[in-house]
């Protein structure tokens, strides 16, 4: 028989059951749909970490201080001191394709204005930084060399801090506000950014000179991390071996134990996203599960049909059917059952992935990969979960399928 | 033995024909060594009590088993030394079934009934809506192309089901009890539209039937007793169902004149 001849006498056998039918595919429709809606919400996960790490620049590399061992003693990451303004001095001077650079210190300490109090992240930062983000002012303006030459008491403020200090919306520039009892004169507030990827709000912080910040407020010389923008002509990975390479010469390194980390945005992205990424596994594997369900469905539905059909089999084969016939017949109906609910489950899961994302806010995202494998995964159960039953079916004797009651 | 058309090579050949089955432990000898020809425009009616082996020759013969030991000849070839596939394609081709609970496909149109073993020989389309058509007609029943089984009589059924059975033109029609669930002038019915086949077609008849009356429209009657032919006997006064069907018919108008 033609396979056209086979497709239409099963989707005539599936509509002649059509409660059962609907019921069985449900299975499926569940499962795939549930596939792609896990997927979809790992997937977003992914996505809105990885756009807001980029958001900083696709071409930055971060440069923190590492960790250091003095005899016995393992000391934590961000504990040396050995990472200093000269370095980022000999960095800008010496490594090619560097663009923007900004030395960092950070501090946690409360903020007082004279109406209101507010503890926040007071950053230490240079005036690059406001290139390397593209980050925009609304209000006044960013410092620069000047205010960092002679460490100026200026702060630029995130919106947050503005909003709790000064009340939403007010321009505070000109204003004075108290950090560790010392006077900062607020020269300018950032626009509102959102969260970063890390959950950290970015607009609540305060970003002063570092020099001010090493000298006025820690008492220290040394720097925390630093922001490098690239070139966009040289290749990130160039740069970062080369900073790397000056920074181990500098500091006088000789084995794999340096006192410094370099990361750029996408090994950030890998760091960040594991953790997603396993949890979207684990969340699609447990999705699978309902689909191999789906399938065992369908294979109990198709012994109870060739339980059901055995004359109509025996008939079949009387008549002239091959066992190849009657095993195709079975098979295709178990496959279109299958794909059927795959399809309807797409449908389903694109519609839950973008309800979630639309009414909810979570971010989703629907691949095309996602659509694809769960497309296939359906057309393998029903292959799998349909050849058995089929297989039975063919091999019926006709004698015993005639006179079966 | 039956006299035969002169010349002519018989189209079933059976030679010792044994055939056991495995029932638990037990060997059931179904047949236990028949010989049989059967030549070109026969009409043959098996009978026999249940058990005498009639069905199980009767599948034989239909290709829907193959025989423990012996030889059948079907159109001058060996069954036990073909195909499975090769088997499918004789039951397509060169056998009609008629059974006798008629075997049609609920929920599906008489004609499309009639196509399916159209569909298994891979006819085209319009072909197969065409000869299942005709078929229809030239058992009666060509005003009823759309309607399904249960909307038709038992007879109108079985009609449907001969129509099926001739729908790829064999050479030979196997009845099993074709008549066992109908009512007795329905049974005349089919029985002339089965002689007509035969006497206006030539087409080569062998029916199984426990019914010595129904028997008695054939040719020739092999009674089956114990897996081996008992009796093989031409009919000598053979029932001619048309007739009968006119007799019966005007019945009512002579009770009548009596009355």
């Amino acid at each position: 028989m033609s396979l056209t001849m086979t497709i239409l006498i099963a989707l005539k056998a599936l509509r002649r059951n059509a409660m059962r039918t609907v019921l069985t595919a449900l299975g499926m429709i569940i499962g795939v749909a549930a596939v792609i809606v896990m997927v979809a919400l790992g997937n977003g996960a992914r996505a809105s970490i990885e756009s807001s790490i980029r958001s900083a620049g696709s071409n930055v590399l971060n440069i923190n201080a590492g960790s250091f061992r003095r005899g016995p003693v393992h000391m934590g990451a961000g504990n040396t001191t050995s990472l200093t303004t000269a370095d980022a001095a000999a960095i800008r001077d010496q490594v090619r394709g560097i663009r923007y650079l900004s030395p960092g210190v950070n501090l946690r300490t409360q903020v007082i204005s004279d109406s209101s109090n507010w503890g926040t992240t007071i950053q230490g930062v240079g005036p690059d930084l406001l290139d390397i983000r593209a980050w925009a002012m609304e209000h006044g303006s960013f410092f620069g060399e000047p205010e960092v030459r002679t460490a100026a008491k200026v702060a630029v403020l995130g919106s947050v801090v503005r909003d709790e200090l000064f009340g939403p919306g007010l321009d505070p520039t000109g204003a004075t506000i108290r950090i560790r009892r010392q006077p900062f004169r607020v020269i300018g507030v950032l626009t509102k950014k959102g969260q970063a990827a890390f959950g950290q709000d970015q607009d609540d912080a305060i970003l002063i000179p570092y020099t001010t910040a090493q000298k006025k407020l820690l008492g220290i010389a040394h720097l925390q991390s630093m922001i490098v923008g690239a070139e966009d002509e040289v290749p990130l990975e160039q740069v970062s071996a080369d900073i790397t390479s000056l920074l181990r010469s500098r500091h006088n390194i000789v084995g794999d134990q340096e006192d410094f980390m370099v990361r750029s945005a996408d090994e950030m992205v890998n760091v960040l996203t594991s953790t997603t990424d396993t949890m979207t596994y684990l969340l699609a594997g447990i999705a699978a599960v309902s689909l191999l369900v789906g399938g065992i469905g369908i294979m109990n539905i198709m012994l109870v049909s060739v339980t059901e059909r055995t004359r109509e089999i025996g008939l079949r084969l009387s008549l002239g059917a091959r066992d190849i016939d009657v095993l195709l017949q079975f098979l295709v109906e178990a496959i279109v059952l299958s794909l059927a609910g795959g399809a309807i489950g797409i449908a389903l899961g694109f519609g839950t992935a973008f309800g979630l994302g639309s009414f909810m806010g979570w971010s989703t995202l629907v691949t095309s990969n996602a659509v694809l494998m769960s497309f296939g995964f359906a057309a393998a159960i029903g292959v799998f979960f349909g050849y058995y039953p089929a297989r039975k079916a063919a091999r019926l004797d006709p004698i015993e399928a005639l006179r079966y009651e | 033995m039956t006299t035969s058309p002169a010349g002519q090579e018989p189209g079933i050949v059976v030679r010792d024909l044994v055939k056991t089955y495995h029932v638990g432990e037990v060997d059931v000898l179904a047949l236990r060594g028949v010989t049989l020809d059967v030549y070109p425009g026969e009409f043959v009616a098996l009978t026999g009590p249940s058990g005498s082996g009639k069905s199980t020759f009767m599948h034989l013969v239909g290709c829907l088993d193959r025989p423990t030991a012996g030889t059948f000849l079907l159109h001058g070839r060996n069954v036990a030394e073909m195909a499975p596939r090769s088997l499918s394609a004789v039951r397509n081709k060169e056998i009609g079934f008629v059974f006798q609970g008629f075997n049609l496909l609920s929920r599906t149109t008489a004609l499309e009934n009639v196509e399916l073993p159209l569909l298994y020989s891979r006819e085209r389309a319009r072909n197969r809506r065409e000869r299942a058509t005709k078929a229809l007609e030239n058992v009666g029943l060509g005003d009823r192309l759309d309607h399904h089984p249960n909307q038709l009589s038992g007879g109108q059924q079985q009609r449907v089901a001969i129509a099926r059975a001739l729908v790829n033109e064999p050479r030979l029609l196997l009845a099993d009890e074709p008549t066992g669930n109908l009512d007795s002038r329905t049974s005349i019915e089919v029985m002339g539209i089965l002689q007509k086949l035969n006497v206006e077609g030539g087409l080569t008849i062998v029916l199984v039937t426990h019914e010595h009356d129904i028997a008695e429209y054939a040719t020739r009657i092999v009674t089956f007793r114990d897996g081996r032919v008992r009796s093989d006997n031409p009919v000598v006064t053979r029932r001619d169902a048309v007739k009968e069907l006119v007799a019966l018919d005007s019945q009512p108008e002579m009770e009548e004149r009596t009355a």
